[in-house]
C-alpha cells in the first residue's frame, strides 16, 4: 500500500482516491465527476505522446492533462 | 426578472438541463419534431435552443440548455445553466439523465433537489440500460426522490409521448422539491446553509434557487474576507468530524459535501435499482486499443484526416466548379435580356457573381460537416482530440481544435464554421482567432505566382519558409494569448470518451441542413454587401472610353484594320466553308495578340483611375515602408474580397496575362512570369520585397467571407474587430521586421539557396528563443496565480462562484 499521484499511475493499473488538492481549481469540477476519496480508479490509456491519459471511474471513461490528474492521490 | 417575464414562466415551460452526451439535444428534437426553430448555436451568441410542441392540453415551451456536469460552472457555458436556473425554478426543469451512467448523471439531480426544485426526470438512453441487464423500479425510485420519472430513448423517440403528456398537465404545485426526498442536503448541512444565508439578510425558504445554490457553495470555498462565514464553516466541519468519526478541516469540505452526494445517490440506487456491473463494455475497449493505439493512433487519425480533407477539398472541387459554370450561365442568361450600360453591370458583375461567390463555399462546408457529423456521432472525435492533444497544447490549444486550424489549410470559411466542435469558449474563440492566420488555399495561387515569379529556381523552398513563418507566427500567438488571458490551467481539460454509437441518418441530414441555411442566412449577407462594394469600387467612377488620356479605341481600330481587312478577303474567297472557319480563327488570335497591349494598358488607365485605385494610392505612404508600390497597395484591396484576385489585379496592373489551366500552357506560363518580373522589377520590386509582400499577403487579413462568418461564429462585433487590427497589425510587423532582416542579409550578398538556408536557421532559432520567452511568462503567471491582483477578471472559478 502507498500514496501516490494519480498521474503516475500505470497504464491498466487500479487505484483507489485518497484525497484531492481543494485548492486547485479544477478540484471542484473532479469531485463533481466523482472523484471522491474511497472511489476506484483505472489508468486505460496513455495518448502516444505521452499526455493526456485515459480513466476509468465509475463505469466511464474520461481522459485527464497531467496537470489535471496531479491534484489527485490515490492508493495503490 | 420583470414581471412580465415572469408571467410568462409556467409549468409548461421546460428547461432541458443534463450532462453533456446524455442526449439532451437528441431528446430535445425528438420532443419538438419538424416544429422545432433551432435558434442558432448552442453556446455562440444565444446560448440556448428554443422550440414549442403543442400537447392535447396546450403548448409547452421548451429550452435547451448547454450540457454540464455540474451546477458550479467550469466553463463559461456552463455558467449559462446557473444563469437561468432562477428562470427554470418557476418552470418545469426536465433532467435528461444518462441511465447507463446513472450515478454520475444523478449528480447534477441532487444538486438540483439541494436547492429546492424538483426535476422531472428523463432515464434516457433507457433501451441500452436494460440491454446491459440494468434494472429499475421506477415507483420507488419515484418515491423516494419525490420526482416523476420517465424512462425514454431520445434516438428513437421511444418514451417521448407519455413525457410529453404528462409536461402538458403538470401543476405548479409539482414544481417544488420535496423535503422528504432521499437526495435533500443532510440535516447538518442545510442548517448550516440556512445560518449562511442569513449572513446575506436572505431567508433560506424565501430566497431564490441560485441564492440557495450560493450559500451551499459559499461553505465549500475558504474566504478571507468574512469571518462570520468562517465560524460557522468552522462549526460545521466539527459537527461533521463528530458524526463521521474522520477529521473534516475547512479546506476539506468541498470534498466532503461531493461525497456525500455521491453516498446519498448510491444509497437509494442500492435500494431501488440493480446497476449493470459496470465498466466499459468489450467492444468500445478493443476498438479503443485500435484506434488510440501507442503506434498505430496517430497514423490512424492521419489517414481519416487526410480523406476528410481530400474529400472536402479535392472532391468538394467539381461541385464548386459546377456551381461557379451554373452561376456564369445564369449571368449570361440574364444578362442577355439586358440592354448594356450600368445597371446590368450591377446586375450580373455585381450581385450574380457575388452571389456565386457566397454559395460556391457550400460543397466545402457540407462536405466537411458530413464527416464532422459522422466523426463526432460516432465517438471518434473524442479519441482523435484525446491523440492530437499534446501537440495541439503547443499552440496553446486542445485536441479538439485541430480539425479546424487544417481545415484552415482548404478554407478558413469552414473551418471557421468546425470550430463549433470545441466545447470551451475560451478555447473556441482562440481557435477562431488563429484559423485566419492558416494560409487557406486561396492564398496558394499568390505565392505560387511570385514564388516562382521571383524565385525560378527553387520556388519551393521559399513557399515552405513561408508556411514555417506561418506556423511559428500561430505557435507563438496561441501560446502568448492563453498565458496572457490566464487560461491555461483554467480551464480544465476533462474529455469524456462516449461509447462508440452509429450515427443515424436523421441526425446527420439535419445537421448538414442546419449548416447550409446557418451559413446562407448568416454569413451569406455580410459577403454579399462586401462583394458588392469591392465591386463598386473597382467600377466606379465610370470612365468612358473618350475621357481618358489616350484614344485606345482608335488606336485599336488601327491595329485591327489590316486584319479586318484579310478577313474580309477570306470571307470573299472561293475556300470551302471549313478552310474559312480555320484561317479566320487563325487571324482573330492574331488580332488578339497585337491589340493586348492596348488592351491592357487600357485596364490599366481604369483600374487607376477607379475609386479603387485612388483608395490604392492614397494608402500608399502607409505600406511604402514594407517596400510595396502603389500597386501592390491597390492589389490589397481586392485581395480582402477574395485572396486569389490579387493575382488576377496584379495581371492588370503589370500587364501580363494570368495563368492559364490549359494543357500546353506551362512554356506560356513561364513567359508571362519572366514578364511579370521584368515589369514589377522595374517598378522597384526585388525578390526580398516580394517575399516579404506574399508574407504580408498571407497574415495581413482574411478575405470578407472569412471575416463574414467570424463574426457571426463569434457572435462579436468587438471580437471582429480587434481580430482584424491584430491581424493587420501582426502582418505589418512581421513584414517589416523580415523586410529589415532581409535587407541585412541581401547587403552581404550571397545566393538563393544560401539565404534560403540562413532564413530557415534564423527561424529555428527565432522559435528557441519564443519558447524561452513563453516559458518564462509562464513561469510568471503561475507565481502571480489566481486570487490576487485580479480583481478585474470574471474569468476565474474560484472568483465568479463568490457572490
Amino acid at each position: 500500500m502507498q500514496n501516490i499521484s494519480l498521474a503516475e499511475l500505470p497504464e491498466g493499473k487500479t487505484g483507489v482516491i485518497t484525497s484531492i488538492d481543494t485548492t486547485s481549481p479544477t478540484a471542484q469540477r473532479l469531485l463533481d465527476l466523482g472523484f471522491v476519496p474511497g472511489t476506484q480508479i483505472k489508468a486505460m490509456k496513455r495518448a502516444p505522446m505521452g499526455d493526456p491519459t485515459t480513466f476509468e471511474i465509475r463505469g466511464y471513461q474520461l481522459g485527464l492533462r497531467r496537470s489535471e490528474s496531479e491534484i489527485v492521490e490515490v492508493e495503490i | 426578472m420583470s414581471q412580465e417575464q415572469k408571467k410568462k414562466i409556467t409549468p409548461q415551460s421546460i428547461f432541458l438541463i443534463g450532462n453533456p452526451n446524455s442526449g439532451k439535444t437528441s431528446l430535445f428534437n425528438a420532443v419538438t419534431g419538424e416544429r422545432h426553430h433551432v435558434g442558432n448555436w448552442p453556446g455562440v451568441t444565444v446560448e440556448r435552443l428554443e422550440g414549442v410542441t403543442h400537447t392535447k392540453n396546450g403548448d409547452i415551451q421548451i429550452t435547451d440548455l448547454p450540457g454540464t456536469y455540474s451546477l458550479t460552472p467550469a466553463t463559461p457555458e456552463e455558467g449559462v445553466v446557473l444563469t437561468a436556473i432562477d428562470e427554470a425554478a418557476h418552470g418545469t426543469v426536465l433532467n435528461v439523465v444518462d441511465s447507463t451512467n446513472l450515478i454520475r448523471n444523478m449528480f447534477l439531480t441532487t444538486q438540483l433537489i439541494e436547492i429546492g426544485i424538483n426535476p422531472v426526470i428523463s432515464f434516457n438512453c433507457y433501451d441500452s440500460f436494460t440491454q446491459q441487464g440494468g434494472k429499475i423500479d421506477l415507483q420507488k425510485f419515484s418515491n423516494l426522490t419525490g420526482c416523476e420519472i420517465y424512462p425514454t430513448v431520445g434516438r428513437t423517440g421511444k418514451g417521448v409521448p407519455a413525457l410529453v403528456e404528462y409536461l402538458g398537465k403538470r401543476d405548479i404545485s409539482e414544481i417544488t422539491a420535496k423535503a422528504s426526498s432521499a437526495l435533500s442536503l443532510p440535516e447538518k448541512w442545510l442548517k448550516t446553509a440556512k445560518e449562511a444565508i442569513k449572513l446575506d439578510n436572505l431567508r433560506w425558504e424565501t430566497a431564490t434557487a441560485t441564492q440557495r445554490y450560493n450559500a451551499i457553495n459559499s461553505l465549500c470555498k475558504p474566504t478571507k474576507d468574512n469571518p462570520k462565514l468562517e465560524e460557522i464553516r468552522k462549526r460545521l466541519c466539527e459537527e461533521l468530524s463528530a458524526e463521521k468519526g474522520k477529521k473534516v478541516t475547512p479546506s476539506t469540505l468541498a470534498c466532503d459535501l461531493a461525497e456525500d452526494r455521491y453516498h446519498r445517490i448510491e444509497r437509494m440506487v442500492k435500494v431501488c435499482a440493480t446497476v449493470p456491473e459496470k465498466s466499459i463494455p468489450e467492444g468500445q475497449q478493443k476498438i479503443d486499443k485500435f484506434l488510440v493505439h501507442k503506434y498505430l493512433g496517430i497514423p490512424i487519425f492521419a489517414a481519416l484526416m487526410y480523406f476528410v480533407f481530400w474529400t472536402t477539398f479535392t472532391i468538394g472541387q467539381y461541385p464548386m466548379d459546377w456551381l461557379e459554370a451554373l452561376v456564369n450561365l445564369l449571368a449570361a442568361w440574364v444578362g442577355g435580356f439586358m440592354s448594356d450600360g450600368i445597371l446590368k453591370e450591377l446586375v450580373v458583375e455585381g450581385v450574380i457573381k457575388s452571389v456565386g461567390q457566397v454559395i460556391v463555399f457550400l460543397p466545402n462546408i457540407l462536405i466537411l460537416f458530413f464527416w464532422i457529423v459522422l466523426l463526432e456521432d460516432s465517438g471518434y472525435m473524442s479519441r482523435a482530440a484525446f491523440i492530437i492533444d499534446r501537440t495541439m497544447k503547443s499552440m496553446g490549444l486542445q485536441g479538439r481544435a485541430f480539425i479546424p486550424m487544417v481545415m484552415g489549410i482548404g478554407c478558413n470559411v469552414p473551418a471557421i464554421m468546425a470550430t463549433r466542435i470545441i466545447d470551451s469558449k475560451f478555447q473556441r474563440m482562440l481557435t477562431m482567432f488563429l484559423v485566419p492566420l492558416v494560409s487557406c488555399s486561396a492564398r496558394l495561387p499568390v505565392f505560387i505566382l511570385l514564388c516562382g515569379t521571383f524565385f525560378p529556381e527553387n520556388p519551393t523552398i521559399w513557399m515552405f519558409v513561408l508556411y514555417v513563418i506561418d506556423l511559428i507566427v500561430l505557435m507563438f500567438l496561441g501560446h502568448f494569448i492563453s498565458i496572457l488571458s490566464n487560461r491555461v490551467e483554467d480551464s480544465p481539460f476533462l474529455l469524456e470518451m462516449p461509447p462508440y454509437r452509429i450515427p443515424t441518418p436523421k441526425s446527420v441530414w439535419n445537421m448538414l441542413k442546419e449548416k447550409a441555411m446557418h451559413f446562407i442566412e448568416k454569413a451569406g449577407t455580410v459577403v454579399l454587401a462586401g462583394s458588392i462594394l469591392v465591386w463598386a469600387l473597382q467600377s466606379f467612377p465610370i470612365i468612358k472610353d473618350e475621357e481618358l488620356s489616350f484614344d485606345y479605341v482608335g488606336q485599336k481600330t488601327v491595329i485591327e484594320a489590316p486584319f479586318l481587312a484579310k478577313k474580309a478577303e477570306i470571307e470573299k474567297s472561293k475556300l470551302t466553308d471549313k478552310e474559312k472557319e480555320e484561317k479566320l480563327a487563325e487571324i482573330d488570335s492574331q488580332i488578339e495578340d497585337a491589340t493586348s497591349e492596348i488592351n491592357f494598358k487600357k485596364n490599366e488607365e481604369k483600374t487607376e483611375r477607379s475609386y479603387l485605385g485612388r483608395l490604392g494610392k492614397f494608402m500608399h505612404p502607409a505600406f511604402a515602408p514594407l517596400g510595396f508600390s502603389w500597386k501592390e497597395t491597390v492589389t490589397l484591396i481586392p485581395g480582402f474580397f477574395a485572396k486569389e484576385s490579387l493575382v488576377s489585379t496584379l495581371a492588370v496592373l503589370y500587364q501580363t496575362e494570368e495563368d492559364s489551366d490549359e494543357e500546353g500552357a506551362e512554356a506560356k506560363n513561364i513567359e508571362n512570369r519572366k514578364k511579370l518580373a521584368v515589369a514589377m522589377g522595374k517598378n522597384g520590386m526585388t525578390p526580398l520585397k516580394a517575399f516579404v509582400y506574399m508574407l504580408f499577403t498571407l497574415l495581413y487579413v482574411p478575405c470578407i467571407a472569412t471575416v463574414g462568418i467570424l463574426w457571426k461564429e463569434s457572435g462579436s462585433t468587438k471580437f471582429t474587430i480587434f481580430s482584424l487590427f491584430a491581424y493587420f497589425g501582426l502582418a505589418y510587423i512581421i513584414s517589416l521586421i523580415t523586410l529589415k532582416v532581409g535587407e541585412i542579409i541581401a547587403a552581404r550578398g550571397s545566393n538563393g539557396a544560401q539565404e534560403a538556408a540562413v532564413v530557415i536557421i534564423a527561424l529555428i532559432a527565432a522559435w528557441v528563443l519564443l519558447s524561452r520567452l513563453i516559458n518564462g511568462l509562464k513561469g510568471k503567471t503561475s507565481a502571480v496565480g489566481c486570487g490576487c491582483g485580479c480583481e478585474g477578471c470574471n474569468k476565474c472559478v474560484n472568483k465568479r462562484d463568490k457572490r
